[in-house]
């Protein structure tokens, strides 16, 4: 094979053409979302309730299918994976971020790629929710230089699964990011039991 | 249940397949956030050029045009994709989901700072559900999971206080 994945970031195609496909992908992306049932804050918020399992399943199947597609194309030597971004891993400001991001959720029932869908679907709490993002962004880029050292705080840097356990990205990350999924699949599942059995469903 | 959805563990089989389709074209993942973020740059800077030497937004308005960039032509694309979705399926409509008996009022102002709050809380975390723990867990990154195993904590943690807005959803 001459060519090699991925195309852009290893110099196959230009930078208008791979704008172009990208129109494609975030049809794919924004078409899957609906189906899923992603366009309304209804199914995103009541995660957190265990009363909705959809949101969660649908993201570990996806996690464990994008990463076993990873594997198979690294085995066969059709993708170097060194050239896909994958964003760096900086400790402490992920953890207060997912803190302060889930907090957002609960409260607003979307998240950034979900609401762009609700806007598309017609509902108003996403267009509000959109707004509240922009005036967030712009209160961050206000204040800045307050958070700067603590968020670039624990960097370290392309830290995968197998950088962190040892073993490679065929062994060790996949059958863990596997484990985790199952863990994360199998918690829900407990836990919407539970309340289905107390009955709250509907409280 | 729901009609016209596709059921989720197909949804996410596709959804996976996306992903692994902008790893090997574009050389990352779906995101969402930082076409957000762009948005707010670029109408900052164009009521005020001074923006430009911004601390953070900065390296966004260094070609001259913040917009010009995969992640907000992937958003545009995934506009479009929702909207194709929703009509082909009859889903469009104006509403504003809530719970039973919950003001639409009250329901708007928790969309705004849920908003506010989220929007910061990517900066910090380099990317949201999208660009951070779908696209990052797929490339086996450790960050991913912190952050979407701290998003989900708070989220559960603090469910007591939002129950009237969800109720009976």
């Amino acid at each position: 094979m001459d060519w090699l994945f991925p195309l852009f970031t290893t110099g196959q195609i230009g930078n208008n053409i791979n704008l172009f496909l990208g129109l494609f992908i975030g049809f794919g992306f924004g078409f899957i979302l609906e189906k899923a049932g992603f366009g309304t804050s209804k199914h995103i918020a009541t995660v957190f309730y265990f009363r909705n399992l959809r949101v969660t399943q649908t993201m570990i199947a996806a996690i464990v299918t994008a990463t076993t597609w990873v594997v198979i194309f690294s085995y066969f030597g059709w993708i170097d994976f060194s050239h896909v971004f994958i964003p760096i891993t900086y400790v402490w400001p992920y953890l207060v971020g997912g803190i302060i991001f889930g907090a957002g959720m609960v409260m607003s029932g979307w998240c950034p790629g979900t609401s762009v869908v609700g806007v598309a679907t017609g509902k108003i709490d996403a267009v509000v929710f959109v707004v509240g993002m922009l005036v967030g962004m712009f209160v961050y880029f206000q204040t800045y230089s307050y958070f700067q050292v603590f968020a670039n705080s624990g960097n370290l840097g392309r830290f995968t699964i197998a950088k962190l356990v040892g073993g490679d990205m065929f062994t060790t990350s996949y059958l863990i990011t596997i484990i985790l999924a199952i863990g994360l699949g199998v918690f829900m599942n407990v836990m919407k039991s539970i309340i289905d059995k107390k009955g709250e469903v509907n409280e | 249940m729901e009609k016209g959805y596709w059921n989720p563990i197909f949804s996410g089989f596709i959804l996976g397949t996306v992903l692994f389709i902008a790893y090997a074209i574009a050389g990352q993942g779906v995101g969402a956030s930082g076409a957000f973020a762009r948005v707010t740059a670029q109408l900052t800077y164009l009521v005020d050029p001074g923006f430009a030497s911004n601390a953070y937004a900065g390296k966004y308005l260094r070609s001259g045009n913040a917009l010009s960039n995969w992640i907000v032509v992937e958003i545009v694309g995934a506009l479009i994709g929702g909207y194709v979705s929703a009509a082909m399926s009859g889903r469009i409509k104006q509403s504003t989901d809530r719970g039973v008996g919950y003001p639409v009022y009250k329901r708007l102002f928790w969309a705004f700072l849920g908003g506010v709050l989220i929007a910061f809380a990517t900066r910090l975390s380099r990317g949201c559900t999208s660009g951070q723990a779908l696209s990052g867990a797929g490339g086996f990154s450790v960050g991913a999971w912190i952050f979407m195993l701290s998003a989900f904590g708070a989220g559960m943690f603090l469910t007591p206080l939002f129950r009237k807005q969800w109720k009976g959803l």
